[in-house]
């Protein structure tokens, strides 16, 4: 139980000149959901392909099930890659069917759980349907059922979300909890943070190449200031002179124009917020509305990565 | 294993689900079968032709009426000799001029041996009523009686309205608007189209050719004159100067004081042929018809070879970059490996393809069980020399060499390309490749040692075809083993190779790879 599913020491991976892996480490608890977030580019794909061995890394180590090769314990991992797509002639139970089969399920056995994946994830009636009728949502549904139908014990799964509408991001969410509950690990990559931050427990952030950070959300939430909003029209120079304020900024929303009415006050790590509310009233600063939150994971991210995705994405 | 069984059954099933491959596999017997019903009812189908003939010379005119009579018997000759194969008891395709053991195969060899002859004793001993009387004890018993065709080519009367003493120039121009259809010609009740016209002007024996003479001025219309539209159906023109040119020759032997019963008796003398084959058991050495087509059968099977394998390489290649570009390959390879993945696809579409051949056999047979002719019979008989020969073996093994060699080729092909676009410009070179030993079939089977088809056949990517091509010519067994060492040699080479880039190119992007990439691909450690 205690022994990680998946050990990566110390990965690079080089393309000709392109170095897209750069030394990542990672440890993986059996049990998790573990999200890969990072900008587009960042090595995500990359390093999944490492660890199912589709390429092989330059230097470094990847342990996956307690074994030296994904290709050995290949049946006990499910993996839906980035790009999706299905053979489209295929009926979409044939399909499911054939890649569990690919995994080593019987034939009949294979069928059976198709049938009871598209039952329970609201595609039964589709079930007859030919892949290329399906929409793309759809289809990327079938592509998650056909690549968890084997129930492997290691799910990856390559931006499982991107392209489905909120209702069937949900059903899509599900099913990952479902499977988490089953004592299936999951990881999946993603570069929108809200899915990450309700399912994951534990992330890596991972920018350019390099790791960010990994450990648990609570850990990489920590690691950033917090932050209370004021919106007021009176003086705020007085809040910066509080202890534990470690700024306040203008909210970006505001127009340039108008004097600033919203402010960002970040705060120490220690500090209770209730000090600045009392102060604001101590100082007779009129307050049309304070909100103190927790830093989100979108917040985490843009923290750690904004500005290296900001010039990634400008090259 | 298991997994390549697997993956096998789906390219198959994927395959032979798809219209296209049941188009293909149906369109090829149709053709044939088409092709078939459709000469048989074109050469039915062939009106009557009218003419009008002008003798002015007074000369010829009954050598005219004979030669279309007799261009009428050979018609009939004809046909009654088809009924006679289709009709007689036994059909024996080992059957050989000498060993015709009745009159009516006897008539039957004659016809073939020599038409003219034939025909002249068809006529000397009364045509159809004759042969029907002799033919029938050889006959089956269940048949209908021959029908005799109608006569082709029917003389009408000259118009009313036009002069046949006039001069050629004038009866052509009064005669133009029926040549040319634009009037009909009355034949008592009805009319028709007048197909030709044939004009002995009054002096005609002044332009008979003699060796020695003068060629005439270009330009001038000397002789007889035939108009008419049609320039293909000669059978017209051919019959009549044929029988003008007899006429001819019989007034001048007559001049000449020779006896012309003699001259046709000579003409009329002829030596047979007896083809030989020095390989065959002592009192077998006859070459029968049979043993023709053995010698000329691997055509065929080189041509079934050539089309499968496009056809089959045609799937491997689609289905590939359809995995490529649909990025199907990377869940497949996160299950299988490429290997795999590689020998999975190659033995489907090899099943796929060995369906197409086998559903064309099958219909081919099927058709010629339920529609019995004479030349239906001959293939069955055909067939049976072949099935019964030792081409078949060749062609099983050649076959599959072939396949595995090509598809190797064009699986790696495939790999390495993103759109069939793409795929079409590496593929060209390979095809060009494959039409060589196509466009050579027909000389490799009558010069099948020849040193250039002896010195190509070792070209792997040739060898399947050529040494198909030349199997029946018991080609030398350096030639044999050799090339098979090397086909397989190759074969090995160059499924290992695509391996290779198979395992590199499936999950490539982009353009396909430029030579100097393709050879780090290979070099590569996979």
């Amino acid at each position: 139980m205690n022994e990680p599913v998946l050990n990566l020491t110390h990965i690079v991976k080089n393309f000709g000149q392109f170095r897209a892996v750069d030394d990542v480490s990672l440890s993986i608890p059996r049990g998790s959901i573990y999200g890969f977030l990072g900008p587009n580019g960042a090595g995500k794909t990359t390093t999944i392909r490492m660890i199912l061995e589709i390429i092989k890394p330059s230097s470094g180590s990847i342990s996956v099930l307690s074994t030296d090769s994904a290709l050995k314990v290949r049946n006990r991992i499910g993996y839906l890659p980035e790009e999706k797509g299905l053979y489209k002639k295929m009926k979409v139970w044939a399909v499911i069917q054939y890649f569990a089969m690919l995994k080593g399920m019987d034939k009949q056995t294979a069928k059976t759980r198709a049938w009871e994946l598209l039952e329970k994830y609201g595609l039964k009636d589709f079930g007859e349907a030919k892949v290329e009728s399906l929409s793309k949502g759809m289809g990327q549904k079938v592509q998650v059922l056909a690549a968890v139908a084997h129930e492997p014990e290691l799910v990856i799964l390559d931006e499982p979300f991107s392209g489905l509408d909120p209702v069937n991001q949900t059903v899509l969410e599900e099913l990952i909890k479902d499977m988490a509950d089953n004592g299936q690990t999951i990881i999946f990559s993603t570069h929108v943070m809200q899915h990450a931050e309700r399912l994951c427990d534990h992330i890596l952030l991972i920018s350019g190449g390099k790791k960010i950070f990994d450990g648990t959300l609570t850990e990489a939430k920590a690691g950033i200031p917090r932050r209370v909003i004021l919106e007021t029209s009176g003086d705020t120079q007085t809040i910066e002179q509080l202890d534990g304020v470690i700024s306040v900024k203008p909210a970006e929303q505001n127009s340039a124009q108008d004097a600033a009415t919203e402010w960002l006050v970040e705060i120490g790590e220690d500090v209770n917020p209730q000090d600045v509310l009392r102060h604001c009233f101590e100082a007779g600063i009129s307050l049309n509305r304070f909100e103190f939150s927790e830093p989100s994971l979108h917040d985490v991210f843009v923290h750690l990565v904004g500005d290296e995705a900001r010039e990634h994405s400008a090259r | 294993m298991n997994m390549i069984r697997l993956i096998a059954w789906r390219e198959y099933m994927e395959n032979v689900r798809t219209k296209g491959f049941w188009v293909t596999i149906l369109i090829i017997p149709l053709i044939f079968i088409g092709m078939y019903f459709l000469q048989s009812a074109l050469s039915n189908a062939t009106p009557s032709r009218y003419f009008i003939l002008i003798d002015q010379s007074g000369q010829y005119e009954d050598a005219v009426a004979v030669a279309i009579e007799r261009e009428h018997q050979r018609r009939i000759l004809q046909e009654f000799v088809n009924y006679l194969m289709e009709n007689r008891k036994k059909t024996d395709l080992e059957l050989t001029a000498a060993n015709a053991s009745n009159a009516a195969d006897q008539l039957v060899d004659d016809v073939d041996a020599d038409e003219v002859a034939a025909l002249d004793q068809w006529l000397e001993n009364g045509g159809l009523d004759y042969a029907v009387a002799m033919a029938s004890p050889y006959l089956r018993d269940d048949i209908e009686p021959f029908e005799q065709p109608g006569p082709q080519f029917i003389a009408v009367d000259l118009p009313a309205d036009v002069d046949a003493k006039a001069t050629p120039e004038e009866i052509v121009t009064a005669l133009r608007p029926y040549l040319t259809d634009e009037q009909e010609i009355s034949l008592g009740s009805e009319s028709g189209s007048l197909f030709a016209l044939i004009l002995i002007p009054e002096n005609i024996d002044g332009d008979i050719a003699r060796p020695g003479a003068m060629p005439a001025a270009p330009g001038t219309n000397r002789g007889v004159q035939y108009w008419a539209r049609n320039l293909t159906d000669s059978r017209l023109p051919d019959a009549i100067i044929r029988s003008i040119n007899a006429e001819i020759r019989e007034s001048e032997y007559a001049n000449l004081g020779v006896n012309t019963e003699l001259v046709r008796n000579v003409q009329r003398t002829r030596m047979p042929i007896s083809q030989l084959d020095p390989s065959a058991a002592a009192g077998e050495e006859m070459v029968s018809v049979a043993d023709t087509f053995r010698q000329f059968a691997p055509i065929g099977f080189v041509y079934l070879m050539f089309i499968s394998l496009m056809q089959n390489v045609q799937y491997l290649l689609s289905n590939t970059i359809e995995e490529k570009s649909n990025r199907i390959i990377e869940v497949l390879l996160a299950s299988v490996t490429a290997d795999e993945l590689m020998m999975g696809k190659l033995v489907g579409i090899g099943m796929a393809g060995l369906t197409t051949i086998g559903t064309w056999l099958l219909s081919f047979f099927v058709f010629i069980s339920l529609y019995s002719t004479a030349q239906t019979e001959l293939i069955t008989q055909v067939l049976e020399v072949i099935l019964g020969s030792d081409l078949i073996p060749w062609f099983v093994f050649y076959y599959f060499a072939g396949y595995a060699l090509y598809s190797g080729v064009f699986l790696a092909i495939g790999s390495l390309c993103n759109t069939l676009k793409e795929a079409q410009a590496l593929m060209t070179p390979m095809i060009v490749i494959q039409i060589i030993p196509i466009a050579m079939m027909a000389f490799v089977v009558m010069d099948p040692n020849n040193t250039i088809v002896r010195t190509m056949s070792w070209f792997p990517l040739f060898t399947p075809y050529l040494m198909m091509n030349r199997a029946a010519a018991d080609p030398p067994l350096f030639d044999v083993v050799g090339t098979t060492i090397l086909l397989v040699a190759s074969i090995l080479l160059v499924l290992w190779l695509s391996g290779k880039v198979f395992k590199q190119g499936v999950l490539r992007t982009g353009q396909p790879p430029r030579v100097v990439e393709l050879w780090k691909l290979l070099s590569a450690k996979a």
